[in-house]
C-alpha cells in the first residue's frame, strides 16, 4: 500500500519536517554485515569514466544549438558602487548585437533577487547582459556599454563589520550547561585564535546554462547539482508549469556546492531565449567564476576548552566571525563544537558579518570544514598542555550519543577508525619523525577527527525496466556531479536484480523522466538515492522469479537469481536469464521505488579520522604533506573505487586550505585580486601526498536497505586541521591562519 | 579586433613589426592571456611560427638557441645539459602542456605577474597609469627593491641563462645587436614603462651560450610544487674560482647578486621581506651546490 508519511529531512544539518510518499512493499531488509554480495563492495570503474576521459561527453558548456546566441555580462570592477549610465544605445549598435539587458530593462521573469542590479555590493556581480551571434560580439557589447560608475565606501574585513553591528542575519548564541564557570573552575585551559580562509569552488567547468523555448515549453541544459531545484526555480521564475520545463544535467565538470538550483546563468539564458527567440548560451569565464562562482566563507574563530588534568573536556567556549559577504546560508561552522566530543559545558556563538562580497556559498563540508579545522588544533594545543597523546585525548573525550539531541547515533566507529588510522600511519612512532633528518626537513605527524552528517532521506525515487534481453533499465533522478553515484546505482541495481554489471544502464540528469531525486549535496545522494532504486529492482526481481517458476514450472522458493543465471537450490535448473525473459517479447518488467524513512530516535552521521605527515623546510617556507591516512565511517561501501576516489578529491581540496588556496582581496578596493587561476592555486598532481584510504565499511542496519551513507563531504572535513597539527608538531608553532604559504611559514618561524 | 599574420621568413616578420600595434606572437602563451583580459590590445600579432627561429645549435665552444625554441626542447636538448642551470629552469617553468608551447624569447620577454598589473580592474603604474598598487595594497609576492614599480621579474630562464654567461641577439630591419642577457632588462622609467630594452621593430631572434660552466644550479621556490611561477629563484654558475648568482623575484628585473652579500640593496616592502630569507637560503645553498 501507498501511504503518505511524515518525516524529518537533513540537509547538511539543516532540518524540516516532510510528507513524503512511501510504499509499504519498498521496505526491503537490510543487507547484514555477513552477506556475500556479488557486486556491492567490489570496485567497479565508472560506466562513462572513458569517455569524459577521451572528451566524448557533452557537459553543459559544450552545448551548441542551431542559431544559439552567445553572452557576455557586465560584471562590477569595484565592490560597492552605483551606475551612473550605460549606453545602451552604442551596445545595440555593435554588429551581431542581439539583446542589450539592464538593471532598469523591465523582465518577463520574476525572482527572489533582481537578476542585474544598478548598485552592485560587490566586484563581479552583474550589472547588464549583451546576447549576440558570437562571444567576440557580446563581449564588444559590453565592452561599448562604457560603464560609467560612482564608486561607493565598501567594506571588506568581518571584524570592521562586528564592530559596526553589520550582519547578514542576528547572530546566533547556543548554549548547554555553564562553560564560563566550568572554564573558571577548569584544571587546564586553553585559548586559540585562529582564521580559515576563503576558498573558491573552481569547478573544472564553469557554472553556465543553454536555454531554448519551444512555445510556452523550455528546455535548459543547466550544470547543476539540483536539476529538480532548477525546474523548480524556472517554472517558478516564468510563470510554467512544472512539466513545462525539461531541465538536462546529463555531466557536470564539478559544482562542490556552488551550483545550487537553476542559478543566475539559467535564469539569465532563459530570460534572453525568450527575448530573442534564439536559443541562448550563459557560460562564465574563468575571472567571472573565480568573482562569482562561489566562495567558501573567511572565518576568525576564537576556541577555549577546559579540562581535567586527565583530559576529561569540561568546557568548550567558541565563537565565530564569518565574513558572510552579502548574505547567503550561515553555514554551521560551530556543529563540531557542539558535537565532536562529549562535553557538557558549551558555549557557541557565530557573528555572520555582512561584508562586500559575493554572499558565501555551500562548499563541501560547508561549516564543519572550518569547525573542525579550529577545534581540532585547539584539541591538539590542550594535548599539548596536558602532555598527553592527541589521539588518545581523543578517544577520551568520545561522544557515545548526540551531544545535542542526547539520542543514540545510528552507527558510530569512530573509535575503530581511531585505531586504524594510528596503525596506518605508525602513529606510536611519529616522535622519532622529529629527530635530526637526514635532508634538514623538520617532519611531524598530526591527526584530526572528522564528524558529518550523510545519512541522506527520503523523497527519492526510481524506476526499473527489464525487457526481453534481460536488460535493465534504471531511471534515476542522480544528477552525476563527477562523484559516480551512477555506477553506484548501476551496481546496487545488478546486484538486487540478480543481473551482471554490464546487463543494467541507468540513466539520470534529465527532469522529464520526473524520477526525483535530491539535490547533489550534503552527501545524500548514496543514501536517499540507492535505497530506492534497491526496492525497485527487488520489485522486479520478484516478478521475475515468478516467471521463471512458470517457465521451469518449479515453486518460486527454490528458485534463486544472481550474476545472470536462474538456479534451481537442488541444481537441477541453471539457466541464463534470458531463457525466463524472452518470452516477454515487446512486454516488460516494470517497478518503481522509493527511499523509505530514516528511523526515528537516532541522529545520523559520518564520522572519521585522518592523519598528515608534513615536510618542512624552514628556510624557503616550504611544507610539503607527504602522506594523509584516512579513515572514514560511512556505513557500507557501495563502490570501493569511486569511494576511494571522493576521498582523494575531498583530501586534496582539505589539503589546499590548509597549503595554497585563499582567496586574497585588495585591501584599498575591495576586489579580490587573484580571481584566476594562474594566481588562485590549485594544488597540482607535483603536490599530491600519498593517500592512504581505508572503511570500517560496517552497514548502517537502522539505515533503509542499503546500510550506506554519504561521502562526498567527510574526507575534506579533518585533513587541513590533521596538516595544521603536523605542521605544529614539526616545528613547535602554531600558524594563526591558514594557508601555510611561504611568506606565513617563514614568519611564523621567525 | 586583432589582426593576425604568419610571415614566411624572418624578414618578413621583422618588416611587419615595424607596423604601430604590431605585437609578436610565439607561443601566445603569455600574450594570450594579456589580450584575454584586455590589458593589451594589439592590432596585429606576427606569428613567428614560421620564421625559422627555433632549435638549438653548437656554435664554437657554446650554442645559439633561437628564439621559439619551446621550453620543452630546451629542456630535452642534450646539447643544453651541460648547462645545467638552464635545463633544470627550462623543465621546472610553468607546465607540461606551456612548456610544449612557450618558446625562450617569450619566457625572457613576458610581463610581470603582478596582479595589479594583470587585473582587469586596475589600470597601474607600469600599465601607463599614475599608481603602484602594489604599494598601497597587497604585495605579500612583490619584490625586495624601491621603485616606482615594486613588480617581481617572473622568468625561471632569465637568472638560468644570465649566469651561465648568455647573451642575447636582436634583430630589426636595420640591423643586429647582442647584449648580455641582463642588460636585455631595465629598470622602468616614467617615459618609459618597458622592463626590456626591445625597441619597436626590434625583435629577440636569440641567445647565445659561452662554454658550459664547471657547474651550474638553479634552485626556486613557488606557491606549489608545479605550474607556479617562482616567488624566489636563484641560478648560481661557477667558472673556475669565479662564482655567478642571479635572481628573480626580488627585483622589476633579474638582478645579479653578490654572493657575500645577497640582500645589497634589497630591503623589501612590509609584505614581501620574508623573501629576504628564502633569497639568503637559496643563495647559500646555491653556492654550495656548485662548489
Amino acid at each position: 500500500m501507498t501511504r503518505f508519511v511524515k518525516t524529518q529531512k537533513e540537509l547538511e544539518g539543516r532540518y524540516e519536517d516532510v510528507w513524503v510518499l512511501v510504499d509499504e512493499a519498498d521496505d526491503t531488509v537490510s543487507w547484514t554485515p555477513d552477506q556475500e554480495l556479488s557486486l556491492v563492495g567490489h570496485p567497479a570503474p565508472r560506466h562513462d569514466g572513458a569517455a569524459r576521459a577521451a572528451g566524448r561527453v557533452r557537459y553543459t558548456a559544450d552545448v551548441v544549438l542551431t542559431g544559439m546566441l552567445h553572452t557576455a555580462v557586465l560584471r562590477s570592477p569595484v565592490a560597492h558602487g552605483r551606475v551612473r549610465s550605460l549606453d545602451v544605445d552604442a551596445a545595440w549598435a555593435v554588429p551581431g548585437v542581439r539583446a542589450v539587458v539592464g538593471p532598469e530593462t523591465e523582465l518577463s521573469l520574476t525572482t527572489r533577487a533582481p537578476l542585474l542590479t544598478a548598485e552592485p555590493a560587490y566586484a563581479g556581480q552583474p550589472i547588464a547582459l549583451v546576447a549576440a551571434d558570437t562571444l567576440e560580439a557580446a563581449v564588444e557589447g559590453v565592452r561599448a556599454l562604457g560603464l560609467d560608475l560612482e564608486v561607493l565606501p565598501h567594506m571588506i574585513d568581518p571584524q570592521d563589520a562586528v564592530n559596526e553591528q553589520r550582519f547578514t542575519t542576528d547572530p546566533s548564541d547556543v548554549a548547554r550547561g555553564d562553560a564560563e564557570a566550568a572554564l573558571a573552575a577548569a584544571e587546564v585551559t586553553i585559548e586559540l585564535e585562529l582564521e580559515t580562509p576563503a576558498q573558491h569552488h573552481s569547478a573544472l567547468e564553469p557554472h553556465g546554462a543553454v536555454a531554448t523555448w519551444d512555445g510556452d515549453h523550455l528546455t535548459a541544459w543547466v550544470s547543476t547539482q539540483g536539476m529538480f531545484s532548477a525546474r523548480e526555480e524556472l517554472a517558478k521564475a516564468f510563470g510554467l508549469r512544472t512539466d513545462s520545463v525539461r531541465v538536462l544535467t546529463e555531466f557536470v565538470g564539478g559544482a562542490f556546492g556552488a551550483k545550487q538550483g537553476a542559478g543566475f546563468e539559467a535564469l539569465a539564458a532563459a530570460e534572453l531565449a525568450r527575448l530573442t527567440g534564439r536559443p541562448v548560451r550563459v557560460v562564465n569565464d574563468r575571472h567571472a567564476e573565480q568573482l562569482d562562482g562561489g566562495r567558501r566563507a573567511l572565518t576568525r574563530q576564537t576556541i577555549r576548552l577546559g579540562a581535567d588534568r586527565d583530559g576529561t573536556l569540561r568546557a568548550i567556549d567558541a565563537d565565530a566571525v564569518v565574513s558572510m559577504g552579502q548574505g547567503g546560508w550561515v553555514f554551521p561552522v560551530m556543529i563540531p563544537a557542539r558535537t565532536v566530543y562529549h562535553c557538557d559545558n558549551v558555549r557557541a556563538l557565530t557573528f555572520p558579518a555582512k561584508t562586500n562580497l559575493r554572499a558565501q556559498h555551500a562548499f563541501r563540508a560547508p561549516g564543519v570544514t572550518e569547525g573542525v579545522t579550529a577545534l581540532e588544533q585547539a584539541m591538539d594545543e590542550l594535548a599539548l598542555a596536558l602532555d598527553m597523546d592527541p589521539l588518545e585525548l581523543r578517544r577520551r573525550n568520545h561522544a557515545e550519543v548526540d551531544q545535542v539531541s542526547g539520542l543514540p547515533y545510528s552507527s558510530k566507529h569512530l573509535l575503530a577508525c581511531y585505531d586504524r588510522a594510528a596503525e596506518l600511519a605508525g602513529w606510536e612512532a611519529r616522535d622519532e619523525l622529529r629527530l635530526p633528518q637526514p635532508d634538514g626537513l623538520l617532519r611531524g605527524m598530526g591527526c584530526a577527527t572528522q564528524i558529518w552528517w550523510g545519512g541522506g532521506g527520503p523523497p527519492a525515487h526510481a524506476t526499473v525496466r527489464l525487457d526481453a534481453d534481460g536488460h535493465a533499465l534504471v531511471v534515476t533522478g542522480i544528477q552525476d556531479i563527477g562523484t559516480g553515484t551512477l555506477t553506484g546505482a548501476r551496481i546496487v541495481a545488478a546486484e538486487e536484480l540478480g543481473l551482471q554489471l554490464d546487463h543494467v544502464t541507468v540513466i539520470g540528469g534529465d527532469t522529464r523522466n520526473n524520477v526525483y531525486g535530491p539535490v547533489a549535496g550534503g552527501s545524500q545522494t548514496t543514501p536517499s538515492v540507492m535505497p530506492a532504486i534497491r526496492s525497485a529492482a527487488a520489485k522486479v526481481r520478484k516478478t521475475l522469479l515468478q516467471l521463471a517458476g512458470d517457465v521451469f514450472e518449479i515453486a518460486v522458493e527454490d528458485l534463486e537469481l544472481r550474476d545472470g543465471r536462474v538456479r534451481s537450490h537442488d541444481g537441477a535448473i541453471d539457466a541464463d536469464v534470458t531463457e525466463v525473459t524472452e518470452k516477454l517479447g515487446d512486454a516488460t518488467i516494470d517497478a518503481s521505488g522509493s527511499r523509505g524513512v530514516n528511523p526515528e530516535g537516532f541522529v545520523v552521521n559520518t564520522f572519521g579520522c585522518q592523519i598528515a605527515q608534513v615536510s618542512v623546510d624552514p628556510g624557503i617556507g616550504e611544507v610539503r604533506v607527504e602522506r594523509i591516512v584516512a579513515v572514514h565511517d560511512v556505513g557500507r561501501i557501495v563502490n570501493p573505487l569511486t569511494a576511494s576516489s571522493q576521498v582523494e578529491g575531498g583530501v586534496l581540496q582539505g589539503m589546499a586550505i590548509a597549503l595554497s588556496e585563499e582567496q586574497v582581496i585588495d585591501p584599498t578596493t575591495g576586489v579580490p585580486l587573484n580571481a584566476h587561476l594562474d594566481d588562485y592555486k590549485i594544488p597540482t598532481i607535483a603536490d599530491v601526498p600519498e593517500i592512504v584510504i581505508d572503511f570500517p565499511n560496517v552497514g548502517d542496519l537502522n539505515l533503509p536497505n542499503v546500510g550506506a551513507k554519504g561521502l562526498g563531504e567527510p574526507p575534506i572535513v579533518p585533513t587541513a586541521a590533521a596538516i595544521a597539527n603536523a605542521f605544529a608538531h614539526a616545528t613547535g608553532r602554531r600558524a594563526t591562519a591558514l594557508p601555510l604559504t611561504r611568506a606565513r611559514v617563514i614568519e611564523v618561524l621567525s | 579586433m586583432t589582426g593576425y599574420a604568419r610571415p614566411a621568413s624572418l624578414e618578413e616578420a621583422l618588416a611587419m613589426l615595424t607596423h604601430t600595434g604590431a605585437a609578436v606572437l610565439a607561443g601566445g602563451t603569455d600574450i594570450a592571456g594579456q589580450i584575454d583580459r584586455g590589458i593589451r590590445r594589439p592590432e596585429l600579432l606576427v606569428d613567428l611560427q614560421a620564421a625559422g627561429l627555433a632549435g638549438v645549435v653548437r656554435e664554437g665552444e657554446g650554442l645559439r638557441v633561437g628564439a621559439t625554441t619551446t621550453l620543452a626542447d630546451l629542456a630535452a636538448s642534450e646539447l643544453v645539459a651541460p648547462y645545467a642551470a638552464v635545463s633544470t629552469a627550462a623543465g621546472l617553468a610553468a607546465s607540461p602542456l606551456l612548456r610544449n608551447q612557450g618558446t625562450v624569447g617569450g619566457n625572457l620577454c613576458q610581463h610581470t605577474r603582478c596582479w595589479y598589473y594583470r587585473g582587469q580592474e586596475w589600470t597601474c603604474w607600469l600599465g601607463g597609469g599614475d599608481t603602484c598598487f602594489a604599494q598601497i595594497g597587497d604585495h605579500r609576492k612583490h619584490n625586495l627593491e624601491e621603485g616606482d614599480c615594486i613588480s617581481a621579474h617572473p622568468s625561471d630562464l632569465a637568472p638560468a641563462l644570465a649566469a651561465c654567461g648568455a647573451t642575447v641577439v636582436l634583430r630589426s630591419l636595420v640591423g643586429e645587436r647582442e647584449l648580455p642577457l641582463l642588460d636585455l632588462y631595465r629598470r622602468p622609467t616614467d617615459d618609459n614603462r618597458s622592463l626590456v630594452v626591445v625597441t619597436e621593430g626590434e625583435l629577440v631572434v636569440a641567445v647565445r651560450l659561452p662554454a658550459p660552466p664547471d657547474a651550474s644550479v638553479y634552485l626556486r621556490t613557488g606557491e606549489r610544487q608545479a605550474f607556479s611561477f617562482p616567488l624566489v629563484s636563484v641560478a648560481a654558475a661557477r667558472r673556475g674560482g669565479e662564482l655567478t648568482l642571479v635572481a628573480a623575484g626580488v627585483s622589476n628585473i633579474p638582478r645579479a647578486i653578490d654572493p657575500a652579500d645577497p640582500l645589497a640593496g634589497l630591503p623589501g616592502h612590509p609584505q614581501s621581506a620574508w623573501k629576504r630569507q628564502v633569497l639568503t637560503t637559496l643563495a647559500e645553498r646555491a653556492a654550495a651546490a656548485v662548489g
